[in-house]
């Protein structure tokens, strides 16, 4: 029923479908696979949870309403666990304005049912492109940071000033050490973080949101 | 009559009080008998005169026995001084006859006779001579020496001869008598016959000189000791040892001499060693000792009568006292106690001893006590009061004085009942704070004028009614200080008439001034004050403050007012009748409104028959009950007037009305409104009951179309996925079955579903019976009553009962045309008032069915609407679901009729439906 191995295959694009009714399931699984997609099944929100990890890629498609943990809970439950996977949610008759909350919490749409098989994969993609893009911008910040993270604390230091925008004799009156020194630090600054120019390194240090 | 009762007790008990004080002097008198005591004081003096008598028996003894060894001992010595004697004068005599013989025999001469003689008297001194007479009486010889008697050669005298003869007639040694010669010495001789033969040859006489006797044939001791005297006869001294004479008294001892013979004895007296004053001394001591004990026993005797007297007097001065005098130890128990102790508290005296004070004490007063005994334990004197309970219970107040005395451990106190004098204390402390309460509870004001006028007294409330103080008012004279000026005259013939005893019995009216001026009517009655001998001193008056009254009535004619207006404001009915005459003694104006306002004075039961219950429905029958089973619960329920229809809450209480008689006090709510609604309100909620069949239906509708989505959204699915692959052409042949079987699957799945909603509905299809329109309608608008009254909506309805019966499910018409009217009454809120109207309507349409219509003056139907109206879930009400006309249609249609809208000239929509007619075969 849950093919948890599929599921578990990190950073490869997956469309995750939780729905309690299997034949629903089953068919939706088709149905997403006849266009190519890799699909992970969960019968419950329960399952999908164990099943979650916080670098699992690609979209979330998810019944509403399901007995035990309903479809609106497991999504809250992601966001308080930092999910940036994008939700779609299945509502049934008279479960708009559940979806509609949800939406404004976050989810990237709603579809219901019974929909329309163009919409709904029309839907999905548009999810993993948006998951991809996320994706691509979240680990190029992380990059960054781990790049920050190899300086030592006179570089960090070195660093802040460049991007105030003071020059070399400026930086070493401010910390009290030589030109020379300056320009040796700053150069392992450069190496450090795979910049090759100045407005490089400054692009790289504000687009990771350090400063 | 109590206080009459007290004197008798009171006299009783000191009845009581006296007996028992002579009964204790008795006690005493016996305690202390005389006769005992006196023999007791005898006793000492005969002991100390046997003592006295013991003793000189004693010493009388002694010195008996003393003069008995004495004279023992001078027996025996002077026994011992003769037998000296005798051998002595034995000695000599045998010198004499051995001289004799030898003169005898011739072998004597002078010469030899007168040497031997001179060493023999030498020898012995107490011979002083010897001579040798003849036969014829002629001394011949003499030696040592011739002496005047006994001169050789010179005849015997006839004294000599007559002891000379003697001799010779006795032929034996013999003594001659004593004599004193002529030179007074005193001589003895001896004579020892010399015979030759029978021839008498002559005599040798041994002289003796008794002095010489005496002084040397005894020892010096002797004569140093006794008196040593040859006595011839009864007491002829014919010599004496010593010159000294001896005591009269002495012990003396005669002893005959014996070989002398001539009654010559030898006296001996002892000299006296002790004196006979000595001998007196002890007994003479004893004597006066003897005396000195009797004198100071005497003494004795006198000082302890001088005691006993004392005590005697303390004793009868205990028991006498009527205060309580006790001895009570460092620990608080009783060590003795008078017999004022029986009298006050009825303990008898033997009964406390031993008892601690604290049993005794009154609880409250336990403390106090302890702390007083504590102070007086540490040998401070002190005073306090406590109560004490007496023998029966009660408790008696006892004013103490004790003074503690540490170095013998225990208390003096006297404790004085002062139960009375706390009693007085009390009443007149009550007495006087009753008469201070009476004083100032007083309303009316008393003043008091002495004979000239002077205010001798006036009372509290005489002084808060004028605002002068006692002080100020008493000992002023008129004109008085509350005479308001301008009527000074008024009061003054009031004064002089009161003073004349003039003064009418009812009193007279005037004004009074206050000391702030305020002035108010007051009415004075004045009556003579009469002092305790029957003289007047002065008049009282007793002053009323007449405003008050005044304005108390004008207060309960307020308070009248008020509770009129506030009864005859309740829209209940009250009314107030006599339990036993059932006359009608008060009655609100909403009662008066329903039954007339003649209705006080008439019979409850004529007036409103309709309004009491019958006598059996009461709690207990009116005419029955007291004043002190009152007030009283009669009835409390809900009665029907016949007359009118209209329902009243009536709830009667039996209670005591002003003038003390028992009445019956109604309150009749009307509560036919109330009791409509609830009616309504009871009907409804079975309607509901009944019509939840149908509301189950509208349920069911919603969840079959959640159901159905499910099998539908998955055949959707799987047929798009077939549909995608077989495009692509990338499948496998045995997956599009796989999934075309699935899909087919879902399909059948949806078949069930609609086909357990079918089973559901036949379960509940109509129950068709015969029934009128008339009253189905009827039912329906009485249930949307409320909705319409609330609405402001006012229906008409014109469905004539003599339509044919209908053959339908009379419940679910009920709920269609209540729908129906429902929907109406919603669709005309915001409307005017005016247009407000909603008219059912019925009337044949063909032969086998009935029309029925229900228009509104509402918005009207929707230009769209059309086909949609009846579509589930459409609707154009906020709350509505969108369910009610779509069932509406099925129930029609199922009743082989139909349902439809149009819109009504004017204005507002009509739903109409057909239901058929009862055919009766």
């Amino acid at each position: 029923m849950v093919d948890l191995q599929s599921g578990h295959a990190s950073n490869v694009q997956c469309v995750h479908l939780v729905d309690d009714d299997e034949a629903l399931r089953d068919s939706l699984v088709w149905l997403t696979e006849s266009q190519g997609f890799k699909v992970a099944a969960y019968d419950s929100a329960e399952a999908f949870l164990g099943a979650w990890s916080p670098d699992m890629a690609g979209c979330l498609v998810l019944d509403v309403r399901m007995p035990g943990m309903s479809g609106l809970e497991l999504y809250e439950r992601l966001t308080q666990l930092h999910s940036a996977l994008p939700v779609i949610f299945i509502t049934g008759h008279g479960d708009v304005p559940m979806a509609v909350s949800a939406l404004k919490k976050g989810a990237v749409d709603f579809i219901e049912k019974p929909f329309n098989d163009k919409d709904m994969l029309r839907l999905i993609e548009t999810c993993l492109s948006l998951d991809h893009e996320q994706r691509e911008k979240r680990s190029h910040t992380a990059e960054i940071r781990r790049q920050l993270g190899q300086l030592t604390q006179r570089e960090r230091e070195v660093l802040d000033l460049i991007i105030a925008g003071k020059l070399n004799k400026q930086i070493a009156d401010v910390l009290s050490i030589s030109i020379k020194t300056v320009e040796v630090h700053r150069a392992r600054v450069m190496e450090k973080m795979g910049a090759r120019t100045l407005a490089d390194l400054v692009q790289r240090v504000l687009s990771a949101g350090a400063g | 009559m109590a206080r009459h009762g007290r004197t008798d007790d009171k006299r009783d008990s000191g009845h009581e009080g006296f007996f028992d004080m002579d009964r204790s002097t008795l006690l005493l008198v016996t305690r202390r008998a005389p006769s005992s005591r006196e023999w007791l004081w005898y006793l000492p003096y005969m002991a100390v005169g046997l003592f006295a008598l013991a003793m000189l028996a004693l010493v009388w003894g002694l010195q008996k026995r003393e003069i008995d060894l004495e004279r023992n001992a001078l027996a025996r010595d002077v026994q011992w001084a003769e037998q000296t004697m005798r051998l002595h004068l034995q000695a000599n005599q045998e010198f004499l006859v051995q001289l004799a013989r030898d003169f005898a025999q011739g072998a004597l001469t002078a010469t030899q006779f007168q040497a031997r003689i001179r060493q023999h008297v030498a020898g012995n001194p107490e011979l002083s001579s010897v001579a040798w007479v003849d036969y014829d009486e002629k001394i011949l010889w003499a030696a040592p020496f011739d002496t005047a008697d006994w001169m050789s050669g010179e005849r015997l005298n006839a004294n000599q001869a007559l002891g000379f003869i003697n001799a010779r007639e006795a032929a034996r040694p013999t003594y001659g008598e004593p004599y004193v010669d002529d030179r007074g010495k005193k001589l003895l001789e001896i004579y020892v016959p010399l015979f030759d033969g029978r021839q008498h040859v002559g005599a040798m006489v041994g002289v003796y000189s008794i002095e010489g006797m005496l002084r040397h044939l005894v020892p010096t001791w002797f004569t140093e000791k006794y008196q040593l005297s040859m006595v011839i006869g009864e007491d002829k001294v014919l010599a004496s040892s010593s010159a000294m004479r001896p005591m009269a008294d002495a012990i003396a001892y005669v002893i005959p001499i014996e070989p002398i013979g001539h009654d010559l004895k030898l006296r001996t007296v002892g000299y006296r060693t002790t004196s006979q004053l000595s001998r007196l001394v002890p007994a003479v001591l004893i004597v006066g000792l003897s005396l000195v004990i009797v004198g100071s026993l005497w003494a004795l005797r006198m000082h302890l009568r001088r005691r006993v007297q004392v005590e005697k007097e303390r004793d009868r001065l205990f028991n006498l006292s009527l205060d309580i005098l006790c001895i009570v130890g460092l620990d608080g128990t009783f060590r003795r106690i008078n017999p004022a102790f029986e009298r006050i508290l009825g303990y008898p005296p033997d009964d406390l001893a031993g008892t601690p004070l604290l049993e005794l004490v009154h609880p409250e007063d336990v403390t106090a006590t302890v702390g007083h005994l504590r102070a007086l334990s540490a040998g401070v004197p002190g005073t306090f009061e406590n109560r004490v309970r007496a023998a029966d219970g009660r408790y008696r107040w006892l004013a103490w004085s004790a003074n503690p005395v540490p170095e013998e451990r225990l208390i003096y106190a006297v404790a004085h009942d002062v139960t009375q004098r706390r009693a007085n204390e009390e009443a007149l402390r009550a007495e006087t704070s009753f008469r201070k309460a009476m004083d100032e509870s007083l309303v009316s004001g008393l003043r008091a004028i002495d004979m000239d006028g002077r205010i001798i007294y006036a009372n509290a409330a005489f002084c808060r009614m004028t605002g002068f103080s006692q002080a100020e008012l008493v000992g002023t004279a008129p004109p008085f200080p509350y005479w308001p000026p301008e009527d000074l005259d008024v009061c003054e013939r009031n004064l002089a008439l009161t003073l004349s005893g003039h003064i009418p019995s009812g009193g007279f009216e005037t004004r009074v001034m206050r000391k702030d001026g305020e002035r108010f009517h007051a009415r004075f009655y004045v009556s003579p004050l009469i002092d305790s001998e029957g003289r007047q001193t002065g008049w009282m008056a007793s002053v009323n403050d007449i405003t008050e009254p005044r304005r108390a009535r004008a207060a309960l004619e307020a308070s009248q007012e008020r509770f009129i207006a506030v009864l005859d404001g309740l829209d209940a009915a009250v009314f107030v009748a006599d339990a036993n005459t059932d006359e009608v003694l008060f009655a609100n104006r909403t009662f008066k409104a329903i039954y007339g306002f003649d209705v006080v004075r008439r019979s409850a039961e004529e007036v409103a028959p309709g309004l009491s219950p019958q006598r059996t429905q009461y709690a207990v029958d009116p005419r029955v009950l007291t004043a002190d089973d009152l007030p009283r619960e009669l009835f409390d329920g809900e009665v029907q007037n016949p007359l009118s229809g209209r329902w009243y809450h009536l709830r009667e209480r039996a209670t005591r009305w002003v003038d003390g008689r028992v009445v019956r006090m109604a309150i009749a709510t009307d509560i036919t409104d109330r009791k409509l609604i609830e009616e309504v309100n009871l009907q409804q909620q079975q309607r509901l009951q009944q019509t939840s069949r149908l509301i189950t239906m509208g349920e069911m509708a919603s969840s079959l179309a959640h159901e159905l989505n499910q099998p539908l959204s998955a055949i959707a699915n799987y047929n798009m996925g077939c549909v995608n692959r077989l495009q692509s052409g990338e499948y496998r042949v045995e997956d599009i079955l796989a999934a075309m079987q699935k899909s087919s699957h879902q399909a059948e799945r949806a078949g069930k579903i609609i086909r357990r909603v079918r089973e559901f509905v036949r379960k509940s299809e109509p129950q068709r019976a015969p029934c009128r329109l008339a009253e189905i309608v009827e039912d329906a608008v009485g249930f949307a009553e409320i909705d319409a009254r609330k609405a402001g909506v006012s229906i008409t309805i014109d469905v004539p009962r003599e339509l044919p019966p209908l053959f339908v499910d009379r419940i679910m018409v009920e709920q269609v045309v209540l729908n129906l009217v429902k929907n109406g009454i919603e669709a005309m809120q915001g409307f005017a008032a005016d247009r407000r109207e909603l008219d059912v309507e019925a009337h044949v349409a063909d032969d086998r069915h009935v029309e029925l219509s229900v228009s509104d003056r509402g918005h009207g139907l929707p230009a769209d609407a059309g086909n949609k109206l009846f579509v589930p879930f459409y609707t154009t009400k906020t709350q509505g679901m969108g369910m009610g006309l779509n069932i509406c249609r099925s129930i029609v249609e199922y009743h082989d009729g139909r349902l439809w809208a149009e819109d009504r000239p004017g204005g507002g929509s009509t739903f109409r439906l057909t239901l058929p007619i009862h055919l009766e075969e």
